[in-house]
């Protein structure tokens, strides 16, 4: 009765307060539907294929933002995710030496049947998520994190031995993780090396031409809109984070025995 | 006639009011399993505001971040530990 009581009382506090936001936003400004000066700036700039001064040649605005307008941003925050795995890695150090214990492992026969099916299908959707990213909402993160879920699924479905058996290890992962950020760093000094061979000011994490430096990476690769380096960016992100993800998953469904037999 | 644009907005108050009452649920639930699923409810409420806000790249990501990874991992840790809240 008590509880009842309380969700009560806590749906009337927030309805009361909605209606409070409300009635006095219809006196003071709200922001119309109109689209802000800012985003007139972004819109226009995005995609212009006419006035090529600042623009990044990618339909999707986001993308745009996050990985040329403000790419410096992104890198760091690749960094900090890298450092988190890193920590996570050793805190799990040395907790690989275990056995697959005896009999079946996993859930019953109907979950690995249905299992089977969808980790191809989030993994398809996930690449899908990525290499759209310049074009559609999406990007490296939204793909990698999509794809890390079909690990997950397959660790609880089969057992983390059906990953480990395959060769998918804590240490494959780690590579691949390197070797996607080592594609992030290149692809961010790329313009600027150019530059430096031709003679010709550029920046870091310079995408297209801009009015004081003529370096320009391939919007277009065989006629297909690649958005200069936001598709290497998208890609390399998207191997980082999934096995950043994956490598925490497997370190977390290690089992405690293995641990406790580990330190006897 | 009802309004499409007031049909969606209301839509959004009322996943946010049902978001609420998922939190409240959540906290006050001594079962952590059961904990854990409230909190994916009110995540994929908030997955739904956030495309009714026209974020879809919000969206991309939150949905497999707070509805598949965050609550499996924490499942992992509760199965390690105890299932029922104390006082």
């Amino acid at each position: 009765m008590r509880r009842e009581f309380a969700l009560l009382s806590i749906i009337l506090f927030v309805v009361s307060v909605s209606l409070l936001v409300s009635i006095i936003a219809h006196y003071i400004y709200i922001p119309g539907i109109n689209i802000r000066p800012l985003a007139h700036i972004y819109l226009n700039t995005t995609y212009n294929l006419v006035n090529r001064n600042f623009t990044a040649n990618s339909p999707e605005a986001v993308t745009a933002i996050v990985w040329d307008y403000r790419g410096l941003d992104t890198v760091f925050e690749t960094t900090v995710f890298y450092l988190a795995i890193i920590g996570s890695i050793a805190l799990g150090r040395g907790l690989f030496k275990f056995s697959k214990s005896s009999g079946e492992t996993g859930l019953s026969i109907i979950v690995k049947s249905v299992s089977r099916i969808t980790t191809p299908m989030i993994v398809t959707v996930a690449v899908s998520i990525a290499l759209h990213g310049h074009l559609t909402p999406g990007g490296g993160f939204q793909g990698g994190s999509t794809a890390a879920v079909a690990p997950l699924i397959i660790i609880i479905a089969f057992s983390q031995y059906f990953l480990i058996e395959r060769g998918i290890s804590k240490d494959l992962m780690l590579v691949i993780r390197s070797l996607g950020l080592l594609m992030i760093g290149i692809v961010a000094i790329t313009a600027y090396f150019i530059g430096v061979f031709t003679k010709t000011p550029a920046f870091v994490l310079q995408n297209q031409a801009k009015t004081v430096s003529p370096v320009s990476l391939p919007a277009y690769l065989g006629g297909q809109l690649i958005s200069g380096t936001l598709w290497f960016f998208n890609l390399a992100e998207f191997f980082a984070v999934l096995a950043g993800f994956t490598i925490v998953i497997l370190l977390l469904v290690i089992p405690e025995r293995a641990f406790k037999s580990d330190v006897k | 006639m009802i309004d499409p644009q007031l049909l969606v907005l209301g839509l959004a108050a009322l996943s946010s009011l049902f978001s609420v009452i998922a939190v409240y649920l959540a906290i006050i639930e001594k079962d952590l399993v059961k904990a854990v699923v409230f909190s994916a409810i009110q995540s994929g409420l908030y997955a739904l505001l956030y495309y009714i806000l026209m974020a879809p790249d919000i969206v991309l990501v939150y949905i497999p971040v707070a509805i598949g990874l965050y609550p499996a991992i924490i499942l992992i840790l509760i199965s390690k530990t105890e299932k029922v809240e104390k006082d």
